[in-house]
């Protein structure tokens, strides 16, 4: 008995001990093997870029992350916030990249910040984006990146809209936690981009004087409240101390500012480029002249960089083409000229600088093209669709929308309106620029007529330059929209401009880091039976609605021949119209119903057949395969009893046998 | 590559799933139950999320599996024992580990059968839209996996006691704190009253964490790990434990 109760304590104990070596082999392997895997999306949703993991690499001290997700608030909430819970993980997953990649010097912790807990006044401090959802409960989905001086950098919410861009916004926080100085920007333009700004009071004052108020454009104010914005003079000789340079319309720049935009470049500053066959915002030229940029000194330029826009050509797309007027006089009508990009002009590109860009208002955009150059690397980063061309214009041309309509024919290929260069570039001005020098001063060094300035032949270290062939987009009249608060963002101009400035001033990694793209997933099937039902609604729409307007034209017309001795029977005609026009549109709106229901029945009905092919298709299979076989079975067996009992009765051995079958 | 012994005894304990009613029962429910729970009307519903996706039908799977499994592994050694052919079966040329191995091999190939009575629904997504099949592979093999792991735990139990029910029970409820190791109000309980390290070790041990992570498309060392040990492990224990009880 006793030995019986210690085999029982010996296998509890093998057991216990079993679970707990389990338990341990399990804990260590994963957190070993836990970087070695494999991503089987077709995005590679879940693989750092080279570009971060370049970032990570320069980690020398430790970073803190804290991601703040309120998850018991999440589960209690409602079935919309609960989806909250798959982008949560994919953050996670993602923030564990990038802690695996970091050589120990990132560090995350998962916060859940319940009601009235020093969590949830940690969040609050550090600013995260709160969302009530009863009295007490509140939702966060956050992340704060503390480096070990203290500075802090946040993102105050992660929005699922922008998975794509996820891991351009994670790195580039770690980035600016790194590098948390603000940068300095420079702008030179041939426009008055940048002027000096009066006080708002002295600008009413000369408004109401009748004087025009030069003020700077909208998008150098926004800048300004990220970064440090300078003028940079048409005129100047030499441009340092500029993280990046915004070049707008550029024209009329002497070769002395051309040579220092170049060297500027061949030093590893970052250009962004507006140019533009036709920048409508020049208001400074004679009448009916067309203002263009590039001219041909920073074509020059250009040229080295490898990137070409192209005079009096401008790209256009009928399915993007935007409606509007050129003058008040004028209908309202579909302008080529107006190119209205949506996310077909983006998606492909998988740029940071447009993902995610669903509305960019472009105003005789040029055409963009590029040739090979040794060290650079050109990518695209808006088009217009495939079906969009070029067409070349001349100024007697542009004010006619029916002429240019005229010019353009549906292409085949995207036409480039956006460009992003990166590499190391060669100088334009290999042998330098001469350099007048002051007469006293040549007297001086008579032997020196003219000098040369030290020349940089080719970038010092990689560098980039993103170029647009419009100028207008960023402009006030086509970027922002006046309403009785002030001026507001009219569509994602400005997102555009502020977001390639921010792409420049990171590094040349972070510039790599690309949009994961958006695979759309959506049922294509249902959506264009839904767009189907939808266009023939509103051709329905659009019958019934001419048959009314008929019915009051023929109605104005019997007015019109009233007169003392017909008014009666026009009445009666009238009632009768009224009557056949009310029993036209009773059957055009059961057509109406109809059409509608069609639709919903269709769609209804492929999830009908859906339901039933995975509910019930297999099992009745197997039903039918079960029955097939148990009968198949029992015959065979039916048969072998029938072989076995013969042979029973001859070697007698019946009951043996019976055993056997059943 | 499979030992002669154990491939006979897997076909034979394979065949056997289809030989009774009861397969077929099990194999119809999980489907219907599936097919029912993927389409059901509601917000999580497959159509209305309208994304070419399976994440509507995996999201079930674990909670279907938590019945189906229990239901298949408790015959593999309670039936034997209580019938009593245990014995004739130990008596033969056939060691414990090839018996154990044979009789999970046959009923993890058997929930096989049952993940794969499920393709209508890949069908379904490549018809209505553009789905990421490399995902909805990984959805299969995490499923897979995930049954193996909980029938080994099952063959576990069904070796421990006689009795199919109590084996089905046990199952059901170690399969269930399996899943849910790695939830936050069983995290949170479990915090209350133990350190951080084993609250995190107890975490470790979450089927559904593993399973969540390879069927959003990355298939880690760590999760191959987890599974193979998990399954080893537990069928390790049944073997010993039938040591011990044939000498009973």
């Amino acid at each position: 008995m006793e030995v019986q109760v210690d085999k029982n304590k010996e296998n509890y104990l093998k057991i216990i001990l079993g679970l707990l070596s389990m338990t341990f082999m399990i804990y260590v392997g994963s957190t070993i093997f836990k970087k070695v895997r494999v991503d089987f999306t077709q995005e590679n949703l879940y693989t750092l870029s080279k570009g971060t993991k370049s970032i990570l690499s320069k980690l020398d001290s430790p970073i803190k992350l804290k991601l703040y997700y309120s998850k018991t608030a999440a589960n209690k909430g409602t079935e919309g916030l609960r989806a909250f819970n798959n982008h949560f993980l994919y953050v996670q997953e993602l923030l564990r990249q990038y802690v695996g990649n970091s050589r120990n010097n990132l560090s995350l912790t998962i916060i859940d910040p319940r009601p009235d807990t020093p969590e949830e006044e940690d969040a609050l401090v550090y600013g995260l984006k709160k969302f009530n959802l009863t009295e007490t409960e509140r939702y966060f989905f956050g992340l704060v990146a503390e480096n070990e001086s203290g500075t802090e950098k946040i993102i105050e919410f992660f929005d699922p809209n922008q998975k794509d861009k996820l891991e351009y916004q994670l790195t580039k926080l770690i980035y600016t936690v790194l590098n948390p100085q603000k940068k300095n920007i420079g702008i030179i333009s041939s426009l008055e981009v940048m002027t000096e700004d009066l006080s708002p009071y002295m600008a009413q004052i000369m408004r109401m004087q009748g004087k025009n108020v030069d003020e700077s454009w909208m998008i150098s104010k926004m800048l300004g409240e990220f970064y440090n914005v300078k003028s940079i003079d048409k005129e100047a000789d030499a441009i340092s101390g500029v993280d990046t340079l915004v070049i707008i319309h550029p024209k009329g720049f002497p070769e002395k500012t051309l040579f220092a935009i170049d060297q500027y470049l061949m030093k590893g500053g970052k250009l962004l480029v507006f140019v533009d066959p036709l920048a409508v915002s020049d208001r400074s030229g004679n009448t009916g002249a067309i203002s263009s940029s590039p001219d041909i000194g920073f074509k020059k330029l250009m040229d080295k960089w490898g990137v070409e826009a192209k005079g009096n050509t401008f790209a256009g797309d009928k399915y993007l083409s935007g409606i509007g007027r050129f003058n008040p006089n004028m209908p309202a009508g579909r302008l080529l000229a107006l190119l209205e990009c949506n996310e077909q002009c983006t998606d492909t590109y998988k740029d940071n600088i447009t993902s995610g860009i669903n509305k960019t208002t472009f105003v005789y955009p040029g055409v963009l093209t590029t040739k090979e150059i040794d060290g650079v690397k050109h990518s695209p980063i808006i088009s217009t669709t495939d079906k969009g061309n070029s067409y070349i214009a001349q100024n007697y041309e542009l004010n006619n929308p029916s002429a240019l309509w005229n010019k353009f024919s549906e292409g085949s290929e995207p036409v480039v309106i956006g460009y992003r260069s990166v590499g190391k570039f060669k100088s334009a001005f290999p042998d330098g620029i001469k350099k007048d020098v002051d007469k006293d001063k040549k007297d001086q060094k008579s032997k020196k007529d003219d000098e040369k300035k030290a020349v940089l032949k080719e970038s010092s270290k990689e560098s980039a330059i993103v170029v647009f062939s419009d100028v207008d987009f960023i402009s006030d009249q086509f970027a922002f929209k006046e309403t009785f608060l002030g001026a507001a963002v009219a569509n994602d101009n400005s997102t555009v401009f502020l977001n390639s400035v921010e792409a420049l001033t990171g590094d040349i990694d972070l510039m790599s880091v690309r949009s994961k793209g958006r695979i759309n997933r959506s049922f294509d099937v249902i959506n264009k039976i839904e767009l189907e039902a939808e266009k023939r609604t509103a051709d329905k729409v659009k019958e019934i609605n001419g048959s009314i307007v008929r019915f009051q034209n023929e109605l104005n017309q019997l007015g019109r021949k009233a007169n003392d001795g017909n008014i009666a029977v026009l009445q009666n005609e009238g009632v009768r119209k009224k009557k056949e026009l009310a029993k036209k549109i009773a059957i055009l709106k059961k057509e109406l119903r109809m059409v509608k229901r069609e639709g919903r029945e269709k769609i209804e009905g492929i999830g009908k057949f859906f339901q039933y092919l995975n509910t019930l298709f297999v099992p009745l299979i197997i039903v039918g395969f079960g029955i097939f076989y148990s009968r198949k079975r029992s015959r065979l067996m039916q048969g072998r009893r029938i072989v076995k009992t013969e042979d029973s009765n001859t070697e007698k051995h019946s009951n043996r046998m019976t055993e056997v079958n059943i | 590559m499979m030992d002669r012994t154990v491939k006979h005894l897997f076909m034979k304990e394979f065949s056997s799933y289809f030989k009774t009613p009861l397969g077929y029962v099990f194999l119809v429910i999980f489907l219907f139950g599936i097919g029912y729970l993927t389409f059901e009307p509601g917000r999580g519903s497959f159509f209305y999320m309208r994304e070419a996706s399976m994440s509507s039908f995996f999201r079930y799977i674990p909670w279907m599996f938590l019945f189906l499994i229990p239901a298949v592994s408790m015959r593999l050694w309670s039936d034997e024992r209580k019938a009593g052919t245990i014995e004739l079966l130990l008596t033969m040329p056939v060691t414990i580990r090839q018996a154990v191995i044979a009789k999970f091999l046959a009923s993890w190939a058997f929930i096989g059968i049952a993940l794969a009575g499920t393709f209508p629904m890949i069908f379904t997504i490549v018809y209505l839209g553009n789905p990421d099949l490399g995902v909805v592979f990984l959805g299969y093999l995490a499923s897979f996996f995930m049954a193996g792991a909980l029938l080994a735990v099952g063959g576990f139990f069904s070796a421990l006691t006689k009795n199919q029910v109590v084996s089905f029970i046990l199952t059901v409820c170690v399969s269930f704190m399996l899943i849910m190791a790695g939830s936050p109000p069983i995290l949170d309980f479990i915090s209350t009253f133990l350190p951080k390290f084993f609250v995190d070790l107890f975490e470790s041990l979450s089927v559904l964490n593993h399973f969540d992570s390879i069927e959003r498309g990355v298939l880690s060392l760590s999760n191959i790990w987890f599974f193979t040990v998990m399954i080893t492990c537990w069928l390790y224990g049944s073997m010993i434990l039938l040591n011990e009880n044939k000498a009973n």
